[in-house]
């Protein structure tokens, strides 16, 4: 245990996987989607642009598509690697820097999420192509990962890989 | 929940919207795609989620034999996967299997 904010919000944090009907304020996820542009990038070069989807028919048909999205989020925001300005820099498409600045973008949204009260859920589990076409991203933007936002119900199913007896009342 | 239906009742009782199939449809082609990226645990995982995806469409018209199947499977938690405990959870499909037999055997 610590009295630091910040080393408490890091300990605090969970993966919600069921989330209720409550809509998500404008004004907290403007505040999450803000501090993406604080996460860590290599050399500062910014190549992970993000998407906020709020509108709900969006957000079914992304949903559709994403096999790991366990909740309905009432907001998502999709973490994107820009391949055209990788490009530019000399990055090769498999280079393991921009999925790490991913996850680095990742971390940061999840944890302005628990700053601001809501729950979150990152998905990596979606077809790329399908989830570029529903959103209507250009060829060189290609989502990468998938923040789920809303608010958590009480009732949560286990942890994956926690599961061990099967039993619910166990 | 319905009385029991024969199995030309059964047969006869259309069960699912078009959207309702596409959601299937949407969850199958997606996942055969991911697994491809994903660890092996999770292929099971995603067959059952796509089945209870199914069951969720079908249990609100379906006949009592399909009902109990629907409510067997909705006893595995939807983040269950064999790598903790591989004989519980094999154990735990055998029983959904068994389930399913009953089902078969009660609706045929």
């Amino acid at each position: 245990m610590t009295e630091n904010a910040v080393y408490d919000a890091i300990r605090t944090r969970r993966v919600t996987r069921r989330m209720t009907t409550r809509p998500v304020d404008a004004k907290d996820l403007d505040l999450v989607v803000r501090a993406a542009r604080y996460a860590p990038s290599a050399g500062n070069r910014r190549l992970q642009p993000v998407r906020v989807v709020t509108d709900a028919r969006q957000l079914r048909r992304l949903r559709m598509v994403s096999p790991g999205m366990l909740p309905v989020p009432q907001a998502a925001i999709v973490v994107c690697i820009d391949r055209q300005r990788a490009a530019g820099y000399g990055f090769r498409p498999d280079a393991p820097g921009l999925y790490i600045d991913v996850g680095t973008a990742a971390a940061t949204l999840l944890l302005a999420a628990h700053a601001v009260g809501l729950a979150a859920c990152p998905v990596t589990s979606f077809s790329r192509t399908a989830a570029a076409r529903l959103l209507g991203l250009d060829a060189p933007i290609v989502p990468q990962l998938i923040v789920c936002l809303g608010h958590a119900d009480q009732d949560q199913p286990p942890a994956i890989g926690k599961w061990t007896s099967g039993r619910p009342d166990a | 929940m319905r009385g029991w239906m024969s199995g030309r009742e059964a047969e006869d009782n259309p069960v699912l919207t078009e959207a309702a199939a596409l959601d299937v449809l949407a969850y199958l082609i997606s996942a055969a795609r991911t697994q491809l990226d994903e660890a092996a645990e999770y292929a099971p995982l995603r067959l059952i989620t796509a089945a209870r995806k199914l069951a969720d469409h079908l249990a609100p018209r379906a006949t009592a034999p399909v009902q109990a199947l629907v409510s067997a499977l909705d006893a595995l938690p939807p983040t269950a996967t064999p790598t903790a405990d591989r004989a519980a959870y094999i154990a735990r499909l055998d029983e959904i299997c068994v389930a399913l037999a009953e089902c078969l055997l009660a609706t045929r």
